[in-house]
């Protein structure tokens, strides 16, 4: 937490508000109020949960640990938290080289460029049931994309092979993300100075040098910016997965999320649901810091000194 | 999101193509189908979409609302594959309606457990007249603990094995007496580049009911009664392994179409296939003929569907004349509603539900329901020969088990569709399915 | 999401975003082959599919099955649509436009009002609590405290109503919107502000004169961040809807396609449909967006 002391020119004499900044802590209230009651209580709730027992039809009864002990030993959480990181790790690597190289290319100053960018924020706009509605018909092993053209290649059990499976989750989260990302660093190379790439034309460094040595390395804050939203964003992948493939073939795709949905929507066991949704937050937020961290600095991470 | 079953439990047609469309968009699908005035001592219904279930249940609701002005039903549509999760949340927000429609066994008896549904049996007990003019086979999924917790309604949906009368011929192949022809038709139509088998792998359910079939034949109607008591280690006991080996085999014989795990039933998907030629043959809901007549251009109207029970395997304990499937559907009346609103309710139940009226509509519409009224009006339907065949296996079958999912409580059913989606993947086999599952009895 | 103010250009208030020179023949970056081809092809995969679900939406059933997917109809024929449409799908826009509005435009004021006074008062530790407070929320992901938040919508006696996705909502948008506000009330010179109070304004006068003017794009782009999240949200309806009537778009869709099967021009239809506002209003306010994102997130 670095905070900018404001530069105490002079006496101040208190103004309506009482004082330079008693006037406006008021001001945080609302935001406070709204957040504690659907942000904070849900989040003790769900840890009170985990310690109860609720079919989300009866009573609520206090259960002491039972839930912890029946989903640490449940061999299906190890399993959900492996393909939580699978589907984050892959979608990261798949994503940054990429976002990074369109990035850097969409930042050039031509009208075309410009256009590309227009075209490019469109998958952003879909909504993930729709975008899981029409890749699960694209992808349909009798009726979808392979057996319309033709191509025997497109006509794989997309949806009902484990890997494959995985693989078009990641496809998807990429195809509708890219762009995003795209732009995000699109707008980091654009604020790189000039004068460092004409030095470093001066100086005869071709066009990979420059681009590992200036570029990269001017990106850092807009990369760990970019990976945060999607290593945190991944946790969220639920209505993606939920309609592609209910977090099948089997339980392939079942991520966090949706581990606690079934448990919690579909079978009752609204306990070890919250057991499962209080890994999920710690996940997070470990996430989240550790992130952090490799900015290095506080919660200006944000914030190219530029 | 892969409930359990809906569509299957009712006969959900659901309209695919123009036709169809035109029928839905008369039956209100286009909002909720609300139907009776709003006053403060109506009852609430809640029901399914999807033709022809949906007309049906509405026209009797309006039937009723005719009669009464004063105490009317109000009546609300749901789609399937979502009714069931609601139906939960709601009940436990406290916003459950009058009558809850369900499928009965392990959902009603959580209700019943949480207090929230009404006990009819003294009700049944007055009104000898509405249970005597029902199936008794249809009760049993509406009785918990000894009592009568909910009303069976609309019809009997046993699974049947479907098969394309077209292919069969033009490969020269005969409908399936035994296991080993089974086995042997695989490997045929394999051989011709056909699917053996339709399946929509992806609703799980849809895999279950081969599991159903095959626990019967070989163990008997007893290998899955010891499960539903929660007997320890009931899933271990003689017949259940040899009945998951020979499914395996079945698998691992590319006996499902490619892909099967990603197709829903929901979609009907699986059907297209069947009436499109490219699966042989698949085993299904009785529901699933009023939607691939709908459906499959003249399929089912130039006879070329083929239907009969799952054949014995050489050496079962099961009687050949078993059913599986859904006995019927239930009305519950919450415990939660008011007087009036409970007394409206058992006035439908005795006046509208399952009328002549009504039970004529079902066999309109391709269906046998619940009620002994409906056999002299078989005959007369367009689809006799079908309905003939849904009505002896409903009342002549030996043991008419209920789907297990149904059966189950609905934690029990979320593991047990949980594994059966991973056998299906192969990514457990028998012994591990054994004893996952034993693993989840009690709960 | 109607605050798109037009005229007010983004970059006019960052000046340092785009004061390249655009000097003609000499860029300032190097040309790279391989993001420019990677940006071509990516482009194509991104379209292949917005084409395929456009085309397909036009044709029967029939003549789906029956015709190479890749190619358009033809004979288009907007049977799908008027299914559709007669659907309801124009009742679930209208819950969808409620909803969206509902839930952005208070979670944006009052997330502009803490990340003001979190700059302008610093130096409290009530704020600087609020503001970690915060930063912790943007960790947390909406999925792990649904059923929570079910069980206070039901003790609000708010099951089934748009309220029940719209509070949340507003909850939900606001750590995101505080972070990216804050960095931007931050780069107001101080000098400004001091002015401002030199001149005797109050604290609100100076958040509506001076914050609110600079940070407009920033406002903007939170705005269309969470407009578009809320906007295509599935799980609080999913979890807090019930009847038809209160259905969002993203719901409806996923019931209409359970309701429709196999029927892949009608389903796709519904998409394009759905998508179709977003992408006008898109079409309108594309250069706040895409400057206001580059400019809000690519720091």
């Amino acid at each position: 937490m670095t905070t900018v002391a404001p530069p105490p020119l002079r006496v101040d004499r208190p103004t309506s508000g009482g004082g330079r900044s008693g006037g406006v802590a008021w001001m945080a209230v609302p935001a406070l109020i709204m957040f504690l009651i659907f942000g904070v209580v849900p989040l003790l709730g769900v840890l009170a949960l985990s310690f109860a027992q609720w079919d989300g039809i009866g009573e609520i009864k206090p259960a002491g640990l039972d839930a912890w002990q029946s989903v640490l030993s449940d061999p299906g959480l190890p399993h959900a938290l492996w393909v939580t990181f699978v589907i984050m790790a892959l979608s990261w690597l798949f994503q940054t080289p990429l976002s990074l190289l369109i990035g850097v290319f969409l930042a050039g100053h031509e009208r075309y460029r410009e256009w590309l960018a227009v075209l490019y924020f469109i998958p952003l706009l879909l909504s993930s049931a729709a975008l899981a509605i029409t890749f699960k018909a694209l992808l349909d092993p009798n009726f979808g994309l392979g057996s319309g053209l033709g191509v025997d290649f497109l006509n794989q059990d997309w949806l009902g092979e484990s890997k494959l499976a995985v693989g078009v989750v990641v496809f998807v989260v990429s195809w509708q993300f890219i762009p995003f990302h795209s732009l995000i660093y699109q707008g980091g190379v654009r604020q790189i100075p000039r004068a460092m790439y004409e030095a470093a034309q001066i100086d005869g460094a071709g066009r990979m040098r420059q681009f590992f040595s200036i570029t990269l390395p001017q990106l850092k804050y807009t990369i760990i910016t970019s990976s945060t939203l999607m290593v945190v964003g991944s946790l969220t992948f639920f209505d993606l997965i939920f309609v592609l493939t209910a977090g099948g073939p089997g339980d392939a795709t079942r991520v966090l999320a949706l581990d606690m949905y079934q448990r919690g929507f579909m079978a009752g066991l609204m306990g070890p649901a919250s057991v499962i949704a209080v890994i999920l937050v710690l996940v997070g937020l470990g996430l989240a810091l550790g992130l952090r961290r490799l900015g290095g600095r506080g919660d200006e991470s944000q914030l190219e000194g530029a | 999101m892969e409930l359990s079953s809906i569509s299957r439990r009712n006969f959900l047609n659901l309209a695919v193509g123009a036709g169809a469309a035109g029928a839905l968009a008369a039956c209100g699908s286009s909002g909720p189908g609300t139907s009776g005035g709003g006053s403060g001592a109506s009852a609430t219904y809640w029901y399914l979409t999807g033709a022809p279930g949906e007309q049906i249940r509405k026209d009797t609701v309006d039937r009723f609302n005719k009669d009464n002005s004063d105490s009317k039903i109000q009546g609300t549509a749901y789609q399937n594959d979502a009714y069931k999760t609601k139906i939960k949340t709601a009940i436990g927000a406290g916003q459950a309606p009058t009558i809850i429609w369900g499928w009965g066994g392990g959902g009603l008896k959580s209700y019943v457990e949480a207090g929230q549904v009404e006990d009819l049996t003294d009700w049944f007990g007055q009104n000898a007249a509405v249970k005597d003019k029902l199936f008794e086979t249809s009760f049993g999924p509406a009785t918990i603990n000894g009592k009568i917790y909910a009303m069976p309604a609309e019809t009997v949906a046993p699974i049947v094995l479907f098969y394309n009368k077209e292919v069969f011929q033009k490969n020269g192949a005969q409908p399936p007496q035994s296991w080993d022809d089974i086995m042997n038709l695989v490997t045929l139509f394999n051989g011709k580049g056909i699917a053996p088998f339709s399946l929509g792998g992806q609703s799980r359910w849809t895999n279950m009911m081969w599991m159903e079939f095959l626990f019967d034949r070989i163990g008997g109607p007893e290998l899955f009664q010891g499960v539903f008591e929660g007997k320890p280690n009931a899933w271990s006991a003689p017949g259940a392994k040899e009945a998951l080996t020979k499914l395996r085999q079945l698998i691992d014989a590319n006996g499902f179409v490619k892909g099967f795990s990603s197709i829903t039933a929901d979609s009907n998907a699986d059907q297209a296939l069947l009436y499109r030629g490219k699966a042989a043959m698949m085993l299904h809901g009785t529901w699933t003929y009023g939607s691939m007549a709908n459906d499959g251009g003249n399929f089912v109207k130039d006879g070329k569907l083929g239907w009969m029970n799952f054949p014995p395997v050489t050496g079962g304990k099961g009687d050949p004349s078993n059913t599986v499937g859904n006995p019927g559907q239930y009305y519950a009346i919450s415990s939660k509603a008011t007087a009036e609103q409970k007394e409206t309710a058992k006035k439908f139940f005795k006046d509208a539900v399952l009328s002549d009226a009504e039970v004529k509509e079902w066999v309109d519409s391709g269906a046998v329901p619940v009620a002994k009224s409906s056999q002299s009006m078989l005959a007369a339907s367009k689809d006799a020969e079908f309905l003939n065949f849904v009505y002896d296996i409903s009342t002549k079958a030996k043991n008419f088990g209920q789907s297990w999912d149904q059966a189950l409580s609905p934690t029990a059913a979320e593991a047990l569709l949980d594994n059966i989606a991973k056998f299906f993947q192969k990514s457990i086999g028998p012994d591990e399915f054994i004893s996952n599952m034993n693993g989840t009895i009690g709960k | 999401m109607t605050t798109l103010t037009s005229g007010a250009r983004a970059a006019d208030a960052r000046p340092d975003l785009d004061e390249a020179p655009r000097r003609k023949g000499r860029r300032g970056t190097p040309r790279n082959w391989i993001g420019g081809a990677l940006g071509w092809v990516w482009l194509l995969v991104v379209l292949v599919p917005i084409y395929w679900i456009v085309i397909t939406s036009f044709k029967t059933q029939s003549t789906y099955f029956a015709e190479n997917t890749m190619v358009p109809a033809k004979d288009p024929t907007l049977e799908n649509y008027r299914l559709v449409l007669e659907a309801g799908f124009v009742r679930y826009f209208v819950n969808s436009v409620i909803i969206t509005v509902g839930a952005v435009i208070p979670a944006v004021a009052i997330s502009f009002m803490a990340a003001y006074a979190i700059v302008r008062g610093s130096g409290r530790r009530f704020l600087r609590w609020t503001n970690s407070l915060f930063l912790m929320g943007l960790a947390i992901p909406l999925q792990a405290v649904i059923i929570p938040v079910y069980l206070i919508i039901i003790k609000l006696k708010m099951y089934d109503t748009l309220g029940a996705i719209i509070l949340p909502s507003i909850a939900f948008a606001i750590p995101l919107s505080v972070l990216v506000l804050t960095n931007f009330i931050r780069d107001v010179p101080k000098e400004l502000f001091e002015s401002m109070r030199m001149d005797g304004a109050t604290e609100w006068g100076t958040l509506l004169h001076l914050a609110f003017p600079l940070t407009r794009p920033a406002l903007v782009t939170v705005t269309i961040y969470h407009g578009l999240t809320i906007w295509n949200g599935f799980l609080l309806p999913l979890v807090l809807i019930q009847s038809p009537d209160n259905r969002p778009l993203p719901l409806a869709l996923w019931n209409f396609q359970g309701q429709y099967g196999t029927n892949f021009p009608a389903i796709l239809a519904s998409v394009v449909l759905t998508t179709l506002p977003i992408l006008v209003m898109y079409m309108v306010g594309r250069r706040q967006l895409l400057s206001g994102l580059t400019a809000g997130f690519g720091k």
